[in-house]
């Protein structure tokens, strides 16, 4: 169906370029709409709108609207900045951290006090409460114990100081920390209205928020309607009156809305493949690397991935150059963590492609005929398959991995599709023959968020790789104060991580989204989170 | 009649369990978990939603839940959806599904009764043959290819109409036109050879032989007859239509009950699915019904 719905999607794009100016600037209709007001595709219907129940991208796009963190994303880079917090300084090796808070209030014209966000962190790590993004507390003192209902909710190492100062205290060092307490599940919960209403606090009729808009309308499926916020501490920087979310999930609906001009701006990834040539010819289009990656990663513990050669050989088969032309967007990887991303990181480079050296790997690993020459017949392929949840975009990067395989390699790998659930649950227990796709969003602007994939306990990431050399290697990075210095650190990490080719680094995502030219102040930033208060309507369309 | 109906509304109850049941076993064996994700979360995290949501229960206890649950008519809250009462998601979700089912079907059976019903007056001639040539393109073009077709040409290139969301009454127009188009077709078909069939019946050559009016003949004695196949296929025609239809939700991403179960699948969201099929179930249940029932008034054969 969806094969079809593209197509007539298709059709419409070149109908739409014949009868219009052959190159012009702007896709579709192109009006701005009266006002101050933004209308967004925002993803799938969010699952909650409290910041520490959802876990998800949609989710986290219409948090920041509504609350505003200790710090929060840079509009153009995703760096921490200032937020509720208008000043902090770590202690000497980034253990402590203490935060001044500014003179902000809750939408009901209560202040915001450093007792808000301890009864918040409290909140989201208590084991009754069940949040699945916990674990990116799990730095703070006592937190992972608390969590797991061993240690107690006032031994967390969280401590109002007074109204305006908060100090956390670690259980080991976090140079990132700043840039993480901007994910959501650090940001703050109206007590009071959550002790009211329960799980109905985020309903518009009780809601409270701490952000730059309030929650007027919520009809699942159909739209979220944020007005502005009076009593936001920003306020007469905010110049939206009003942003209306669609949660929408069918790309191709996504692309029509856009083209006739019923939305102003739409989320990552969703243009297709196909229409990013005629797209890239328009300013609409905002194409820049991503704090994202696309990877496989290999079964270790099952014959013939557990050799470190087939592992190597396979990964030396794929020109990613070639993927990344074929697939438009994305960017050459060969390394774990996105490239590009992360300023003065000095990125490990992974193994080249190299079609000669791969085959001959392969015989090194006794795939060898008499002469001692590679023969592929002795390969056993029937142990080898390449397994990706169902998708149109993963069905495409599949396929050509598997022709580069068979030219490279002389290696017909069969492609397995499965409901996302269910790969999941099957990659998860190791279940996969070969090769199982993967990939990864950065949660914060820290290397760090990608090798931690490989540094929790061996199994649980899919691959059964995560050997205690890697793991000491990451923990002993981040012991280290100096910001270049651990960076150094980490990438020694990344690159014993290279070396072990538990993965096939396959690309940088991009930001890949749309938006009209009178939107201003949105940017495509590496995270694509976009804080509202800066985004606005320019209506002169000399400044477009 | 009344006794009829009593009976069959008490088959209902059984029945409805035999569904639920079947689906929650289904779901038991479905790999994944409404919280699994890309990242696999830690053992503790896992437990800790497990207990919160009693998946760590016998599954006779869960079973017993989810049936006790359905006997009250309370589904719960969803898991997907945080807070978010079940029941709620089926009352905000029905009547977008319900107007939307309505008001192709009532199109459909205007459109198709009247050029069925032309064809079979005027069989054999190029009203006829043009007008069944359409119903076969109507039931052989799927509405994945209608919807994005119309979409194309009001939507994208004349920019007359909304290519998606819901809304207003313009936000309608194409869905409706897209979900009828088959039953149109299909009532057309249905109520010609209907009325080929009454129009050479007997009881109608003794009306011509006794001089009644042709428009007489039509109204009040051949259609009531002719209509019978469409009566029918209208059950659960209806109650497909009424209880959501996922391509046309999806392709204009319309907040009804396809669309929610849909992803309710997707995301294992059990009481949800549990909700919306016992629903369904229902609501089909109880259009065989009323369909039998109305034979009872519309063809003097039938007795109860």
């Amino acid at each position: 169906m969806r094969k079809l719905c593209l197509f007539a999607a298709a059709v419409a794009l070149t109908s739409s370029c014949t009868t219009r100016a052959e190159h012009s600037r702007y896709f579709g209709k192109t009006e701005a709409p009266e006002g101050q007001v933004l209308r967004y595709v925002s993803g799938s219907e969010p699952e909650s709108l409290d910041p520490q129940v959802s876990s998800g991208q949609p989710e986290a796009r219409l948090h920041l609207g509504l609350f505003d963190g200790l710090t929060e994303y840079h509009p153009e880079t995703g760096q921490a900045i200032p937020a509720l917090a208008e000043r902090w300084e770590p202690n000497g090796d980034n253990s402590e951290f203490t935060f001044h808070l500014r003179d902000a209030r809750w939408s009901n014209g209560d202040p915001i006090t450093s007792h808000d966000f301890v009864y918040s962190l409290r909140r989201g790590l208590a084991p009754v409460f069940a949040a699945r993004t916990a674990y990116l507390a799990y730095d703070i003192k006592g937190a992972r114990a608390y969590n797991e209902g061993t240690g107690k909710a006032e031994d967390l190492g969280v401590t109002a100081v007074d109204d305006r100062t908060l100090t956390f205290t670690l259980a080991q060092p976090v140079p990132f920390f700043p840039g993480l307490v901007a994910h959501q599940f650090f940001r703050p919960v109206p007590r009071k209205a959550v002790e009211a209403y329960g799980q109905a606090w985020t309903q518009p009729q009780h809601i409270v928020t701490s952000g730059a808009f309030t929650l007027s309308v919520w009809k699942p499926y159909n739209r979220l309607v944020f007005v502005r916020s009076p009593s936001y501490w920003d306020a007469a920087r905010v110049r939206l009156k009003q942003i209306t979310f669609y949660p929408v999930e069918d790309g191709t609906t996504i692309m029509n809305l856009f083209k006739a001009g019923e939305i102003d701006a739409l989320y990552n990834h969703v243009p297709p493949a196909a229409w990013i040539d005629r797209l890239r010819m328009t300013v609409d289009h905002m194409d820049k690397p991503e704090a994202a990656i696309d990877y496989y990663m290999f079964n270790t513990t099952k014959a013939p991935m557990t050799d470190i050669r087939v592992r190597k050989a396979f990964n030396m088969a794929i020109d990613k150059v070639g993927l990344a032309a074929y697939e438009r967007t994305i960017k050459p990887l060969t390394a774990f963590s996105p490239e590009g991303i992360f300023p003065g990181y000095p990125q490990p480079v992974g193994d080249p492609y190299d079609a000669a050296r791969a085959p001959a790997l392969l015989a090194e690993a006794g795939y060898r005929d008499a002469a001692g020459k590679y023969d592929p017949s002795t390969f056993p392929i029937a142990e080898v398959e390449l397994t990706y949840n169902t998708n149109e975009r993963n069905r495409h990067i599949a396929e050509y991995v598997q022709a580069q395989w068979k030219q490279n390699l002389q290696l017909t790998v069969p492609l397995k599709n499965m409901e996302w659930k269910t790969f999941l649950d099957h990659r998860a227990k190791l279940e996969y023959k070969g090769v199982a796709r993967a990939g990864w969003v950065g949660d914060y602007m820290d290397p760090y968020t990608f090798l931690d994939l490989f540094s929790t306990k061996a199994g649980d990431n899919g691959s059964g790789w995560s050997p205690p050399e890697f793991v000491a290697a990451v923990r002993a990075a981040n012991r280290e104060p100096d910001p270049a210095q651990r960076y150094k650190l980490l990438a020694k990490a990344e690159k014993i991580l290279l070396d072990a080719q538990p993965v096939i680094p396959l690309a940088t995502s991009s930001t890949n989204w749309m938006k009209k030219p009178y939107v201003k102040g949105m940017y495509p930033n590496p995270v694509t989170l976009h804080p509202w208060k800066f985004v606005y309507i320019e209506h002169d369309p000399a400044k477009w | 009649m009344v006794r009829f109906i009593v009976r069959r509304l008490i088959v209902t109850i059984p029945m409805v369990l035999v569904v639920v049941s079947v689906t929650w076993g289904l779901i038991r064996l479905a790999p994944g978990n409404f919280y699994t994700g890309e990242k696999p979360i830690p053992p503790a995290i896992e437990k800790n939603l497990r207990e919160r949501y009693g998946l760590d229960r016998p599954w006779y206890v869960q079973y017993g839940k989810t049936i006790s649950n359905t006997l009250r008519g309370d589904f719960g809250l969803s898991l997907r959806y945080q807070g978010q009462p079940v029941n709620t998601i089926l009352a905000q979700a029905v009547p977008v599904s319900a107007t939307l089912g309505l008001l192709a079907y009532l199109l459909a059976l205007a459109v198709g009764i009247v050029a069925g019903t032309y064809a079979a007056l005027r069989q054999n001639t190029k009203l006829d043959y043009s007008s069944m040539a359409l119903a076969m393109l109507g039931i052989s073009v799927p509405n994945f290819v209608l919807g994005p077709g119309l979409v194309l040409l009001f939507g994208l290139t004349w920019y007359v109409l909304p290519p998606a969301l819901w809304g207003g009454p313009e936000h309608l127009i194409l869905p409706v036109l897209t979900l009828s188009a088959v039953y149109m077709a299909y009532i057309a078909r249905l109520s010609r050879s209907g009325m080929l069939e009454v129009l050479r019946s007997n009881y109608i050559r003794t009306a011509r032989a006794k001089g009644l009016p042709e428009r007489q003949i039509l109204f009040r004695h051949a259609l009531r007859g002719g209509l019978l196949p469409v009566v029918s296929f209208s059950g659960p025609a209806l109650a497909l239509l009424l209880t959501g239809t996922v391509v046309v939700e999806r392709i204009f991403a319309l907040p009804g009950l396809g669309n929610y179960f849909i992803n309710a699948n997707l995301n294992r969201d059990e009481p949800l699915i549990i909700g919306i099929v016992a629903f369904i179930s229902i609501v089909v249940l109880m259009f065989n019904l009323l369909v039998d029932i109305a034979y009872g008034f519309i063809d003097p054969r039938v007795r109860y």
